[in-house]
């Protein structure tokens, strides 16, 4: 089974339900989607760095083998969520901390 | 060479980590919320790792880390959730400031 690509797939599911029920809603912000833009921007050098060397090898039965450059698709999932869940919990705890 | 993964983690987080204490972006005046985000990041996503690398999901190139390694997981791999966690949040920041904070 491409479990990399499941496991990577929910993981967006995860993070966009978090997201809502957190109340957080940062993929309604026009700010986030230029945020991820940039973010994807210094990813794709970071992560083709590390899959061009290669630094990071990937098990032939698990993900797709579609890539960007050197960068798995699968990559791009667990890279959104990543960086989506690090910005929901900061303005998440921060809002907290404001009250 | 075997500190290439450590430099390659230290080139991403070096100047966001210097610029994280500009007076306009004010990050450390909220270490508790920055800190409690980036050790749930890194709780998930090790966990994550933990899992992923135990199945050949993927597997490190033993010529380019150092070779010291807890429950699998090289600690350059340790540590790329917590610089890759605080350079989205500074990157999130910078980003709400240079728009003027518009939303």
């Amino acid at each position: 089974m491409k479990e990399y690509t499941l496991w990577a797939a929910s993981s967006v599911v995860v993070v966009v339900v978090l997201d809502r029920v957190m109340g957080t809603r940062l993929l309604a912000r026009k700010t986030y989607w230029i945020f991820l833009a940039v973010m994807f921007g210094f990813k794709i050098l970071v992560n083709g760095y590390l899959t061009w060397r290669p630094i990071v090898l990937y098990g032939r039965e698990f993900f797709l083998d579609l890539r960007l450059f050197t960068i798995p698709a699968e990559d791009f999932l667990f890279g959104f969520s990543l960086i989506t869940l690090s910005v929901v919990l900061w303005e998440h705890f921060k809002a907290k901390e404001e009250r | 060479m075997k500190t290439e993964y450590l430099i390659l983690l230290a080139a991403v987080g070096f100047f966001p980590f210097i610029l994280s204490f500009d007076r306009k972006l004010g990050m450390y005046r909220q270490t508790g919320a920055l800190l409690k985000a980036i050790a749930l990041v890194c709780l998930s996503f090790w966990i994550w790792d933990i899992a992923a690398t135990a199945r050949g999901h993927w597997w490190f190139n033993d010529a380019y880390v150092l070779g010291l390694s807890v429950l699998g997981l090289p600690i350059e791999e340790w540590l790329f959730f917590v610089v890759v966690s605080f350079v989205s949040i500074f990157t999130w920041e910078s980003t709400k400031f240079f728009l003027g904070r518009k939303q």
